[in-house]
């Protein structure tokens, strides 16, 4: 075995153009597999927290009536014991930030806006004290100021504003219907405009205060929902039911539903999503093999007669095999392992400096919740699998052409031409 | 010590069966020096491949050590020869990657022979073979009559039962392919190994102390030569 070990590193040491080309190809592969890995892991981590920084929070408390017609964003199914619900809440040490969530028609008229104009949007009715203990907008304000309580402003996504062509300072009428479905017109002035990660609010998103909605909506302090942060959002089902457990009979009314729930269509497209970029993976695995196997067969092709005689000289096909395939083992280690360095290379590259995507997540719903620039992430476990998935490779493909090799006549291997 | 008897092989190429050997026996006791000569097609290759048991006869026995290997596995052939059987190539079959001094030790590793044996009978048989000095060339270093020397060394490391040898000196031109002979016949007289070559070469021939004529598959003459050369 010594011998063989030392035979095998003789020959990838002088074959050295054979062995640097084959290792470069599974290299190639490896790297940038590590590279595909460390971007879809980026943005699937990404998106999740920007689902729940932006959209969903940790968990959601609403009536319980709430969730069967969520999709009219109903008024009449409000929290109004809300004080109490967050005294609970805070006594429990778990962030909270109430907020009514409405539809309404967004109508602008020529002078300021280019054109006159009305747009269906989801408005956000938001507690400016509170909300920045929960969700993340107070950072996102690209252009003028957030929110301050009893004000008539408005603050609008930035894809929106683009859209509309609104700028801050601009008004902005909002035509919508009072819980008890009355119309009303909220008249607002823009006072920032919002750009977050995530696409979904930028495209088509409004906030407003809190306070300032309750009066024109007569919402008399009931509000639709109370998000709510926790302190490990993957145990968002168990602290939800220890939440519930806390609020006692404050319960009886609502329910919690995990960001988990709250975004089931995102979870089942990432996992989807998951399944095609495995296919994706294998794609770049197999122009992996197709590079190295092909240098493997001619490398053991060239050497038939060598194997041949190996044979003759009274080693077992066994041996000759592990020889061969020791050798084979050893570009794979070399190659994996420059794959491995060629892809942190890449990785260090797309984690520091990302990839800027927003021209096409804005074209395209892709259901991603990450815009802007996309960065990778370190992934150690991919790395590993990545080693060992080169070796097989190479190894794998020198066992067909060492196969036939052991399987032709020592006679005919040796045969003079 | 090695016997063929009525032994018979034959090709089948598409429709057409080559005769390679039709019957062939004789018998090789032990320190002979002896060439089997024929023209090309003669069968001289076929049968050096059967008695190395490279190969299986379609009829008739091969008798090694008074053992007939017909029935042995590919396993227990290989075995066989690695323990008793040397060969010496027409294209001296070096590995190319390994120094002369591996491609001799080479073959004795094969043997579990102790490490610090290996090493010094790999170096007394080189010096022996006259290639002191270039224990640590690769083969692409030497000529072609040297690299022949080191196959003689690998074939002859392990004192084996026999050495064969198909046309050894074929691919060197006459001067140095006399040089290999002298070192056979050398390494014959003092270790008393057996050796059988192949050729169609009469300078070759002429070193031979017995010679077999093949023709069509079949020996034609049988003979001693007292007056071999060397
Ligand atoms: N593997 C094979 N398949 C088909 N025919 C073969 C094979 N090996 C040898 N033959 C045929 O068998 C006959 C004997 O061949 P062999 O190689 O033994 O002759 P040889 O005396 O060694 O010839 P040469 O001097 O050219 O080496 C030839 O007719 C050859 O064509
Ligand atoms: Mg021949």
């Amino acid at each position: 075995m010594k011998f063989l070990i030392h035979f095998a590193w003789k020959n990838l040491s002088r074959y050295r153009k054979r062995t640097v080309i084959t290792s470069l190809a599974l290299a190639f592969g490896i790297g940038l597999y590590i590279f595909t890995d460390s971007m879809l892991v980026g943005i699937a981590e990404e998106s999740e927290r920007n689902l729940i920084w932006y959209e969903t929070s940790s968990a959601r408390i609403m009536d319980k009536e709430y969730w069967q017609e969520k999709d009219n964003l109903p008024l009449k199914y409000a929290i109004d014991n809300k004080e109490q619900v967050l005294d609970t809440l805070k006594a429990a040490g778990i962030k909270a930030a109430p907020r009514t969530v409405f539809a309404g028609e967004v109508i602008v008229y020529k002078d300021p806006y280019p054109e006159d104009g009305s747009i269906y949007s989801k408005i956000f009715a938001i507690d400016p004290l509170k909300d920045s203990d929960v969700f993340r907008f107070k950072d996102a304000i690209v252009k003028g100021r957030y929110l301050k309580p009893g004000e008539n402003g408005v603050l609008i996504g930035s894809w929106l504003a683009e859209d509309i062509g609104a700028d801050v300072g601009f008004p902005l009428s909002i035509t919508t219907r009072t819980r008890d479905g009355y119309m009303q017109v909220i008249d607002t002035t823009i006072v920032g405009i919002i750009n977050c990660p995530n696409p979904y609010i930028n495209r088509a998103s409004l906030f407003i205060p809190l306070d300032t909605a309750d009066s024109y909506l007569d919402m008399r302090g009931g509000v639709t929902e109370i998000d709510m942060k926790y302190s490990n959002f993957r145990k968002a089902a168990s602290i939800s039911s220890e939440v519930l457990e806390k609020l006692g009979p404050l319960a009886e009314r609502v329910e919690i539903k995990t960001w988990e729930e709250l975004a089931a269509d995102f979870i089942a497209l990432a996992e989807m999503k998951s399944k095609s970029s495995g296919i994706f993976l294998l794609l770049i695995f197999v122009i992996a093999i197709v590079g190295v196997s092909n240098t493997m067969l001619m490398a053991v092709f060239e050497r038939e007669r060598e194997l041949g005689m190996m044979r003759a000289m009274g080693m077992e096909d066994k041996q000759v095999r592990r020889a061969f395939l020791l050798e084979a083992a050893g570009i794979g280690i070399i190659g994996s392992l420059a794959g491995i360095l060629f892809g942190i290379l890449l990785d260090f590259l797309i984690i520091h400096w990302g990839i800027d995507y927003t021209s096409i997540l804005r074209k395209a719903d892709m259901g991603y919740r990450v815009s802007g620039v996309l960065y990778g992430t370190w992934n150690p476990s991919a790395m590993i699998k990545a080693f060992f998935i080169g070796i097989f490779l190479a190894v794998a493909s020198a066992w067909i052409p060492v196969k036939r090799g052991l399987k032709m006549e020592i006679t005919d291997t040796l045969r003079n031409v | 010590m090695i016997q063929a008897v009525d032994v018979k092989k034959s090709y089948q190429t598409g429709e057409t069966e080559v005769k390679a050997l039709q019957g062939v026996s004789f018998s090789i006791e032990k320190g002979e020096f002896m060439s089997i000569a024929g023209p090309s097609g003669s069968g001289k290759t076929t049968l050096l491949n059967l008695i190395g048991c490279l190969d299986k006869a379609d009829s008739g026995k091969i008798l090694i050590d008074s053992e007939t290997i017909h029935d042995q596995s590919k396993k227990e052939l290989a075995l066989l020869r690695r323990e008793k059987i040397g060969f010496i190539f027409q294209s001296f079959n070096l590995i190319p990657v390994l120094t002369a001094f591996e491609n001799v030790s080479f073959a004795l590793s094969l043997l579990n022979v102790p490490e610090k044996e290996i090493e010094e009978r790999t170096l007394i048989l080189l010096e022996e073979v006259g290639l002191k000095g270039m224990e640590y060339r690769l083969p692409n270093q030497l000529s072609g009559g040297q690299q022949q020397r080191v196959a003689v060394a690998r074939a002859l490391i392990k004192n084996p039962l026999i050495v064969l040898a198909d046309e050894p000196t074929a691919n060197l031109d006459s001067k140095t392919g006399e040089d290999i002979l002298k070192l056979m016949k050398a390494m014959n007289t003092k270790h008393n190994t057996t050796f059988v070559f192949s050729t169609h070469d009469q300078m070759v021939m002429d070193y031979a102390d017995r010679l077999i004529h093949l023709h069509d598959g079949q020996i034609q003459s049988d003979e001693l030569n007292p007056a071999a050369k060397g």
